[in-house]
């Protein structure tokens, strides 16, 4: 069996796993969804009909057997609140988010990467020290905190960007930037330890007893064995893009997929819940595989 | 009417973001865009209108028989006028000529029985058809027990004629709501985001989570608005939208109570403020069905505990009237001259000890997890621990708070009550009236016999004086009897851009159509 079949066929378990833990959460869960259906002032007659309409009043089993079955034909089911199908929602939200975090982790990569170098050339060096500083606070400090002080800088004081709403081009800076900010950090502390590792590694000493230039040493031969590790980080620091959207994304307004869930959440819209939380993990699932696919191909003994 | 909000960011940050920067000069753009909506209307479908941003947006496209100033009289919309018999049940409904939908077909007599029909149709799944519910056959026809409501019927293309079930004198009120808007027959599946009525603006875009976009119908029958168009932006950060404003780029912006003091500080911020007493009361819910609370007085004396004019001041920026009764005073039925609770620890002691409790008590207090409701929370709890009352902080998601409160789990509820329609009786009635105990809103579970029958009088009373004297003896009567710890008031307060021109906070949520504000280009 090939590599990429045994993998797919492993997504399976895991997923199926996701649906039912997602739903038991959210079976167990205190919050009653037809009483956010009907607002703050209800009849019994009304809410006991919603509830039987919904099937919220049947065993969990039954419940359980006709969400997995909508879900196996492709159906996600239709918001309680809004009444739209919960696969059209996705399809509308979640390019805005997927731009947002490609974006978010282009910048990443550029400044990360870029960031640790530099810092490597001279460790323990007034720059090196000056970045991971720097690093250091972009890691501790929280993301809606470091995208209000953006919108502070870059809006408000400079007037060069918008404060917040969705678009391409300079809209997608801040949030971009907001991000992909702890990702920049973390990125550059792992490029800045894995060159210093392959700086001083036997390759690298016969490159620059070749007497080849010093830019050649550094990027071809040093950084290129440094970025093993590196791409491990960005792999891993997928799913942290997709939890740092629910912020990222409320701090400025960005229609996308984390704020639909947060808001589906507070009015427990239990099919956009279960629909968002399953399409996010077979993503997830699925940039793993991808991960685990570029290992196979730039490292042959992963199998 | 329900509300939530989206995360509410510390209050450093909201700071640090408004103390910055005045507002640039007059923008180019022709169109009035709002920051209020921190969330994205449900739909536009009016049947399934139950929170704040719906029923402003839902506002704007659609009209019903009636419709609120935004100082909250009713006045006439697509009822030119209407009379009631002299019992108070019949009410006949002279109908607007020549009105056109947004799709150019004709508003008739028939329209008013098909939106009514749809929205108590147990298929259209709305929840919400409790305003039409006082029209005789209505509860049966939503039951499933009848093929039509037997209450409506129309007379000739003009008319329509309403039987109530019982006198039902503020009946027109409710026909202002959103749920009782005029639709059109048919109705495709995709109305909620394609709607078609007969309101002063057409719905053009909806990107959701993001903005709503609606320009002037120019075809309208009545005042058209002056802006062509009209943006909704939603915001979830109210220091986004504060910096939004900031930059120009919205003209009405909500002003979150943590800053108040902020923008009443500086007179330039100052000059910007619009405040509005809107018809929205913050209690305590007492739980009279638990244990000690079921006394008297022990709801008295945690009345008496607490320093509600402190809280008021301290926490929400003095943005409110403390409370004496649940009827807002903007509304007839109101006694301002009754004096609220007075704090006072030793009559609250006093109390506590001759219901039984000289060493105090425990209860559970709950509250959802906005910021604002927290911070008072936290407040009541050390005020009653003054008085030798032990408060436990139960601090829940809004949805399972509504939850524990409805089924009468929570002893102490921290809530507030926005207004549905501008009446006394939207506060006696859904609060107070044992008819409603549980989901209905009377989370106090009250049940005194002597409140219910003025409150029902008072509803089934056709003259507005003898009416008012009843709302005044109700509101008294459940003062004195203190199912809940009657707090304040609310005032919301708006900064709006010194270019927007006559637009005035509304007193009732869909009271502000935008038709007569304007964007000023000369404002320097």
């Amino acid at each position: 069996m090939t590599f990429l079949a045994r993998r797919l066929l492993l997504a399976i378990p895991t997923l199926a796993g996701v649906l039912i833990a997602v739903f038991l959460l959210l079976y167990v869960a205190p919050g009653d969804p037809v009483q956010q259906m009907v607002g703050e002032r209800a009849d019994s007659v009304t809410i006991a009909r919603l509830r039987a309409e919904l099937k919220l009043d049947e065993s969990l089993p039954v419940q359980f057997a006709s969400y997995a079955g909508g879900v196996l034909r492709g159906d996600l089911g239709r918001s309680y609140i809004t009444g739209r199908p919960i696969t059209q929602d996705i399809r509308e939200r979640f390019p805005k988010t997927a731009q947002l975090a490609l974006a978010a982790m282009t910048i990443a990569i550029v400044l990360g990467i870029g960031i640790g170098v530099l810092a490597a050339l001279k460790p323990a060096g007034a720059f090196d020290k000056l970045l991971m500083g720097a690093t250091y606070l972009g890691i501790s400090f929280p993301v809606f905190w470091v995208g209000l002080l953006l919108i502070l800088l870059f809006a408000l004081t400079l007037k060069w960007l918008p404060p917040s709403g969705y678009g391409g081009g300079l809209v997608l800076i801040l949030p971009a930037l907001t991000l992909g900010s702890r990702s920049i950090a973390y990125l550059a502390r792992v490029t800045r330890s894995s060159m210093l590792d392959a700086m001083s590694s036997d390759h690298v000493r016969t490159a620059r007893a070749k007497g080849l230039s010093n830019a050649s040493v550094v990027l071809r031969h040093g950084l290129r064995t440094a970025l093993i590790p590196v791409v491990t980080v960005l792999g891993l620091d997928v799913g942290s893009y997709l939890t740092g959207s629910i912020l990222t994304e409320t701090v400025f307004g960005w229609p996308g997929l984390g704020r639909y869930v947060v808001n589906a959440i507070a009015r427990r819209d239990l099919p956009a819940i279960q629909g968002t939380v399953l399409f996010l993990s077979v993503v997830f699932v699925l940039v793993n595989l991808l991960t685990d696919m570029a290992y196979k191909r730039s490292d042959p003994r992963v199998s | 009417m329900f509300r939530f909000r989206a995360h509410t960011v510390t209050l450093v940050a909201l700071t640090v973001l408004t103390a910055c920067g005045g507002s640039d000069t007059t923008p180019k753009r022709g169109a009035i865009v709002d920051s209020r909506d921190t969330y994205d209307p449900r739909s536009f479908d009016p049947a399934l209108s139950t929170d704040v941003p719906t029923g402003r947006a839902v506002g704007y496209v659609f009209e019903g028989l009636t419709r609120f100033s935004p100082d909250a009289q009713v006045e006439p919309a697509l009822a030119s006028s209407w009379t009631v018999s002299p019992d108070g049940r019949i009410w006949r409904f002279t109908l607007r000529q020549n009105v056109k939908f947004h799709d150019g077909s004709a508003f008739t007599a028939q329209h008013v029985v098909s939106s009514f029909t749809r929205v108590l149709d147990p298929k259209t799944r709305g929840g919400r058809g409790w305003p039409l519910f006082p029209i005789a056959g209505a509860n049966d026809f939503a039951a499933g027990k009848a093929a039509s409501i037997s209450g409506l019927k129309v007379e000739n293309d003009s008319i329509v004629v309403v039987t109530l079930t019982e006198p039902f004198a503020i009946f027109p009120k409710l026909l202002a709501m959103p749920v009782a808007s005029i639709v059109p027959t048919t109705i495709g599946a995709d109305f909620g985001e394609k709607p078609i009525g007969t309101g002063p603006w057409k719905m053009v875009e909806w990107k959701h989570d993001d903005f709503v976009r609606f320009i002037r119908n120019e075809t309208y029958w009545g005042t058209k608005p002056l802006e062509d168009s009209l943006v909704a932006r939603i915001i979830p950060e109210p220091s986004t939208a504060v910096a939004e404003f900031e930059s120009g780029n919205v003209d009405i912006l909500y002003i979150p109570e943590a800053e108040t003091r902020q923008w009443e500080q500086t007179e330039e911020k100052k000059a910007l403020l619009q405040a509005a007493p809107v018809l929205r009361l913050w209690y305590v819910a007492l739980n009279t069905t638990r244990g000690p609370l079921a006394d008297v007085r022990v709801r008295r004396a945690i009345n008496h505990a607490i320093d509600t004019r402190a809280i008021l001041t301290q926490l929400l920026g003095g943005r409110g009237r403390l409370a004496a009764g649940i009827i807002p005073p903007a509304l007839d039925g109101s006694d301002t001259t009754r004096a609220p609770y007075a704090h006072d620890v030793a009559k609250a002691k006093q109390l506590l000890t001759e219901a039984g409790f000289p060493g105090g008590l425990t209860v559970k207090l709950w509250c959802s997890q906005d910021a604002t409701q927290s911070r008072v929370a936290q407040a009541i709890q050390g005020y009653l621990k003054e008085a030798g009352i032990t408060a436990e902080l139960v601090q829940r998601e809004s949805a399972s708070m509504r939850e524990a409160a409805r089924k009468g789990d929570a002893d102490l509820v921290l809530k507030d009550w926005y207004a549905d329609y501008p009446d006394a009786e939207n506060f006696l009635y859904p609060l107070l009236h044992s008819a409603n105990a549980g989901v209905g809103g009377n989370v106090s579970f009250f049940r005194n016999a002597a409140f219910d029958s003025v409150v029902t009088a008072s509803r089934r009373e056709t003259d507005i004086t003898k009416r008012t004297a009843l709302y005044v003896r109700a509101d008294s009567m459940a003062f004195a009897q203190a199912p809940m710890v009657f707090l304040w008031f609310y005032n919301e307060l708006y900064a709006v851009q010194p270019w927007l021109k006559n637009w005035s906070a509304p007193t009732i949520f869909n009271g502000q159509r935008m038709i007569g504000a304007r964007i000023d280009h000369s404002t320097p």
